[in-house]
């Protein structure tokens, strides 16, 4: 049984790539979107429990992608990736309702961590 | 006065003011009292001329009184003998007496007497001015010259016909005729012409007299009311012009040139004092143009600083985006890598080294976006002390620190400062990273905050001193420059002191720094005090 659907939205394909190195040998099935336009269309056709994005991308950046998956799909969690965290950026995602935010170059471990965290927060929520 | 005109000459003085009213009023005098001779002479000489003709009738009626009785009883040898008599007195030059038809009947010449005279004559044309015209009847008076020229005055007076006459038994003149002869009298007016060129003589030198005292008092009273006033009013003019602001009119007249040189006198001092005020205008603006100009080349030096790490952070913004993608590649398939090689396994130290590495250019790109954070400050008023204090807990414990000793010595009265305390957390660490590394982990470093004041307000100053061998002078104008370092490759990014300085400038300090070789070194930090709201 898979632990959970996690959608992988990052431009890098090398980031995409280590989050799914990362998370599939820990029994979560990655998905994974160049874009952000790209991440919307997987979100309509498969069921996704967690997302992460990238804040810095072309076209659509993180925060729109955020703002649209917590207004059509609110029992989502995103987790943010971010290459230069900044306090305010940090605290306008926390307060638009992400998770968390993981701060790039991260660790397996640390991408794990973050990730299982948020998907033990949505499924207490759902419980509830 | 002769003195006056040497000095009216020296000095061209007919041109000179003195000069001109002595030229007019003298010229007025002359041309006065040459009028006023002329009048007084004239009036004198009419005066005795009438006089004379007076004197002349009073002869001539006298000279027919005298001979009345000889006329009247026709004893002609009388009447010659009286004319002759009077015509002998001084003065008289001749007496004659014409009959009717202009014959001489008698004379004080006998060798007239006989002679007619012709109506053309001298004696005949005062009354018979023209051919033809009858006589008049009133006396005529002439005045001539003689030929000594002197005035003769020349009376002719008809004898009139009267009741006397012409009842006379001798010879009866008829009734009807008018006049019956006419006397003649020629006096000199020698006398009287003496008299008058002397009092004309007299009134010049009065006049003269007069006009050469007139003209030496005022000459004097010219040349010390005006010229020497005005002389000493231009040699002071030439004296202030010349730059002696010193000079001083000692004229203390209560006239208008003493007016004048008061006037002059406030003008010198006023002139002194405001050239005394423009120069020292002039001392006072070359020192605040000299500081003007340190200040705009301190505020270019820091602006040029300023913009050359706000274009690094940007820069640096992009980079470690770009950069930190890659960079979790390399750590992600790392620590993947890393658990397929047993531990002490000489592959899995060479993939945690890639990974050691990989987390090292981490730290630099973390290190560059601290430009790109300065300018993301959340600010609160926060008490430095703490600030200081958390940070050494961080640090206290690591390794490095066992052998330093720390000493704080707060101000526990420390004003408030607006800041981020994170950042100023940041700057913090890294000062007190770089005073161990400057000690090599042996030494003392000192942490002291305290409040001042200066011209430009209040400040908290924070100072943290080492006792490390100081900073080289030719490093010390690069140590706040990004990516300057002294330490050795692979520990220091030289970013440390050029984000504290960011910083510190975007919250309105200044970060300055104090060395002495081979006794340590101190940075100062001074931050703006927050003023509470009361």
């Amino acid at each position: 049984m898979k632990k959970g659907i996690i959608l992988v939205i990052d431009d890098e394909d090398i980031v995409r790539t280590s989050c799914s190195r990362a998370l599939t040998p820990s029994g979560y099935e990655v998905k994974l979107a160049k874009n952000g336009h790209e991440g919307l269309s997987i979100m309509g056709g498969d069921k996704i429990d967690l997302v992460l994005t990238d804040l810095k991308m072309p076209d659509m950046d993180g925060i729109e992608v955020l703002k649209k998956i917590k207004q059509d799909w609110p029992g989502v969690e995103v987790i943010i990736i971010t290459g230069y965290q900044t306090v305010d950026t940090a605290v306008k995602s926390i307060k638009l309702g992400a998770f968390d935010y993981i701060e790039k170059p991260f660790t397996p471990d640390a991408l794990i961590n973050a990730v299982s965290k948020a998907l033990d927060h949505k499924n207490k929520s759902q419980q509830t | 006065m002769v003195y006056i005109f040497k000095q009216m000459l020296v000095k061209k003085s007919l041109h000179s003011l003195t000069g001109k009213l002595i030229l007019t009023i003298g010229t007025l005098m002359v041309v006065g009292s040459s009028i006023f001779w002329y009048l007084l002479f004239r009036h004198q000489e009419t005066e005795l001329i009438q006089s004379s003709v007076k004197y002349g009738h009073s002869f001539v009626e006298y000279v027919i009184k005298s001979n009345r009785y000889g006329m009247l009883t026709f004893q002609q040898l009388l009447i010659q003998q009286t004319i002759e008599a009077i015509g002998s007195a001084e003065g008289v030059l001749r007496v004659r007496i014409f009959d009717s038809r202009g014959k001489i009947a008698y004379s004080s010449d006998k060798k007239d007497i006989g002679t007619v005279v012709d109506k053309k004559a001298p004696v005949c044309v005062g009354c018979h001015s023209a051919e033809g015209t009858h006589p008049k009847d009133t006396p005529t008076v002439l005045i001539s010259k003689d030929n000594r020229d002197f005035r003769v005055l020349n009376i002719v007076q008809p004898i009139y016909n009267e009741v006397a006459c012409y009842t006379s038994t001798c010879h009866a003149h008829p009734r009807q005729q008018k006049v019956l002869g006419l006397v003649e009298a020629n006096l000199s007016l020698a006398v009287l012409d003496k008299s008058i060129k002397n009092q004309g003589l007299a009134i010049t030198i009065y006049v003269l007299v007069f006009l050469f005292v007139i003209s030496v008092v005022l000459c004097t009273i010219l040349w010390n009311l005006v010229s020497t006033p005005v002389s000493l009013l231009t040699r002071g003019m030439e004296k202030v012009a010349g730059g002696d602001l010193d000079y001083h009119l000692d004229i203390n007249t209560k006239d208008e040139i003493g007016e004048l040189a008061q006037a002059f006198n406030a003008m010198t001092s006023d002139l002194k004092k405001a050239k005394n005020e423009l120069v020292e205008w002039g001392n006072t603006l070359e020192k605040k143009v000299q500081e003007k100009t340190e200040a705009i080349h301190r505020a270019q030096a820091q602006l040029i600083h300023s913009e050359k790490l706000a274009s690094l952070g940007r820069m640096a913004a992009g980079v470690a985006h770009e950069i930190n993608s890659p960079l979790t590649g390399i750590v992600t398939f790392g620590h993947l890598l890393l658990k397929k090689f047993p531990q002490g396994s000489e592959e899995n130290e060479d993939i945690q080294v890639i990974i050691e590495q990989a987390n090292r250019c981490s730290t630099i790109i973390k290190g560059l976006l601290g430009f790109a954070r300065a300018s993301a400050a959340e600010k609160a008023p926060v008490n430095i002390n703490d600030v200081i204090s958390h940070s050494l807990n961080i640090v206290k414990n690591k390794a490095d620190f066992f052998n330093i000793k720390i000493v704080t010595n707060f101000d526990d009265f420390l004003s408030k400062v607006r800041a981020d305390s994170s950042q100023l957390q940041q700057v913090f660490l890294n000062l007190i990273m770089n005073a161990a590394d400057a000690i090599e982990g042996k030494g003392t470093i000192t942490m002291s905050t305290r409040n001042i004041r200066d011209n430009s307000g209040d400040w908290v100053e924070i100072e943290f001193r080492d006792t490390g061998p100081g900073i080289d002078d030719e490093n010390l104008a690069k140590i706040f420059e990004p990516f300057f370092t002294t330490k050795p490759v692979g520990k220091g990014t030289g970013l440390g002191l050029a984000v504290s300085h960011g910083i510190i400038q975007e919250h309105g300090g200044s970060i300055s720094v104090k060395t002495k070789r081979g006794e340590g070194t101190s940075f100062f930090i001074k931050l703006p005090a927050y003023k509470e709201m009361p």
